[in-house]
């Protein structure tokens, strides 16, 4: 486990002790423990849970990278659906 | 050249490049970038300033249509992009289309990496087929960081390699003036490769670093060429060097990754930062180029202020010149010439940003500057007076378009103490809160990070549904003066 740095609003900041906290003394940081090995893009800090988070947790960076594509894919089609469903409302009204 | 000469001598003329505050222009498309689009061009009060025009088609090709549809300036019919939503975790030939909103595309030249865009409002894709051989490809790394008066960005195109300047018609690929400078330089100890320049046009000095290869090599000669011309204002880079008033030089061992990453960034104070991309983080030195005499301190050690500083911020893996020259780290500076940044990726191929953020009055005064998107991005340029933005703009469905904005003051300069930032909101309680507090922060010289936060700008694009807004620099933006709609009255 390791020491990081969030932001107010739960994103990765620093995981450098001496500007982590300089940052919590002016208000600017979370602290909290994560586990080791994770790339800090899978990072975030749940502020409401008060908890870390990690994007596809369980996964190597391969894995991750690769559940990244799936989930962006999905994104796509929903967000198409989206457009074709707006278009086609409009359409009929 | 004579009139710029006289201009730049003391007249209180304004300087004809001086440009009005920063646009930028909003490429909207429909969600599958096709069937509608639409660009426009905004001011840094978001004002739109470009004359109107879309285009529409019935197809779902993803093809070039409308306005931009002709055949002469692409080299396949979808170029103009066909992926505004990428992730950017991979590279390829095959992926350039997905590029267009990456961290790379703009720096400090008013051309962009694949496209330019017209003050009036009319972008146009440099062809994908010719990335691979031309200019800002191969070789654009080569380019001078310039340090120049408020309003004015690089109007000439100076490039370092070897032992030799040459000067470009902005990023094209002839040569219009060359000058081997071997005979200026007085370190005995020669190296081949240029690897990193710097101007600064108030003090008219020019700094060059030289390695022994454009890779990885670590031996470094660094020169301070002081003239009593101005660079931008001869006719040939000749008469730069016929005109030096002194030459210095250090020698030094620096850590880097590849040489073609460092940026060179020469302060008003004659104190100079060196900064690049070194694997996933970042290095900044601060260097004393102020005249010292000859053959005095010509080691690093007895010019360095402080010690080299990693990038404090969170970093991922993220690529640089490395994985290909066109990701060189890049250089860019605020509207008034007084703050500049060099900077890089967060994530991978253009995500996000690392960057170190710089008083180019003194260099020495720096924080680090962090944000770290993942998907869906956009380039940061100048915004405002004495700031940057951009970064932001995922799918802005029923959502107000946002940017990450951060501005400095651009009279604080003093490295003893620390740097405000002022930033933005995404609610109106947010940016004017109902107490006396700060939006923004202070941050500690150095080591300090300051993490953005998104803004709220009041643009909304046309039809509430998918849509994925791209952020892009504009070539001109406008003359100086009361004719531009953000002109504050200064």
């Amino acid at each position: 486990m390791a020491i990081y740095y969030f932001t107010n609003a739960g994103e990765p900041c620093t995981p450098f002790e001496e500007t982590g906290e300089d940052l919590m003394k002016k208000g600017l940081a979370i602290k909290a423990t994560v586990p080791d090995g994770i790339e800090s893009w899978r990072l975030s800090y749940d502020t409401a849970a008060k908890a870390v988070v990690v994007y596809a947790e369980g996964k190597d960076e391969e894995g991750a990278i690769a559940q990244k594509a799936t989930d962006a894919a999905a994104q796509l089609v929903t967000d198409k659906e989206k457009t074709d469903a707006d278009t086609a409302a409009r359409l009929e009204s | 050249m004579s009139n710029l000469s006289k201009l730049f001598g003391g007249s209180s003329t304004t300087d004809p490049r001086k440009e009005g505050l920063p646009l930028f222009g909003l490429w909207g498309g429909s969600g599958d970038q096709n069937t509608q689009m639409n660009y426009r061009v905004f001011d840094s009060n978001f004002r739109v300033v470009s004359s109107p025009w879309a285009a529409v088609t019935s197809t779902t090709s993803n093809y070039r249509f409308g306005m931009l549809s002709d055949g002469s300036h692409a080299y396949a019919m979808n170029d103009h992009g066909t992926d505004f939503h990428s992730d950017l975790t991979t590279q390829g030939y095959s992926s350039w289309t997905n590029y267009q909103k990456s961290i790379y595309q703009v720096d400090q030249y008013p051309h962009c990496f694949h496209y330019t865009v017209s003050r009036e409002g009319f972008p146009t894709w440099q062809s994908y087929h010719q990335f691979t051989s031309s200019f800002e490809y191969q070789v654009g790394w080569t380019k001078l960081n310039m340090v120049l008066p408020e309003g004015v960005r690089p109007r000439r195109t100076f490039t370092n390699r070897r032992h030799t300047m040459r000067e470009f018609m902005g990023n094209s690929d002839c040569n219009c003036d060359y000058y081997n400078y071997s005979s200026h330089l007085v370190d005995p100890a020669v190296y081949n490769y240029a690897t990193g320049t710097g101007y600064n046009e108030k003090n008219k000095m020019l700094v060059m670093i030289h390695s022994g290869d454009e890779g990885g090599n670590t031996s470094k000669s660094i020169h301070i060429f002081k003239s009593s011309v101005d660079l931008n204002a001869t006719t040939r880079i000749k008469d730069f060097f016929d005109n030096l008033e002194w030459t210095e030089y250090f020698t030094d061992t620096w850590t880097n990754q590849n040489n073609k990453d460092w940026c060179v960034v020469v302060g008003n104070n004659c104190w100079v930062g060196f900064g690049l991309k070194q694997s996933n983080s970042k290095r900044y030195g601060v260097f004393d180029c102020n005249q010292k005499g000859v053959g005095v301190d010509t080691t690093g050690a007895s010019r360095q202020w402080s010690t080299w500083q990693d990038f404090a911020g969170s970093t991922t893996t993220s690529y640089g010149a490395t994985q290909g020259h066109q990701y060189y780290t890049k250089f860019q500076t605020t509207w008034d010439g007084t703050w500049g940044m060099i900077y890089s990726p967060y994530y991978y191929y253009g995500c996000g940003i690392n960057a170190f953020a710089m008083s180019l009055e003194n260099p020495r005064k720096f924080i680090n500057i962090n944000q770290t998107k993942s998907s869906r991005v956009n380039p940061y340029i100048a915004w405002g007076r004495t700031g940057f933005h951009g970064g932001k703009s995922d799918n802005c469905d029923s959502e107000v378009w946002q940017t990450y904005a951060f501005a400095f003051d651009p009279k604080d300069s003093d490295h003893t103490v620390d740097t405000r930032v002022y930033k933005g909101s995404t609610s109106g309680e947010g940016a004017m809160p109902d107490n006396n507090s700060l939006v923004g922060g202070d941050f500690t010289n150095k080591t300090g990070v300051c993490s953005l936060d998104a803004m709220r700008t009041g643009l909304h694009g046309g039809t509430q549904t998918t849509n994925y807004p791209m952020l892009m620099g504009v070539n001109w933006w406008g003359s100086y003066g009361n004719a531009d709609a953000s002109y504050g009255g200064k």
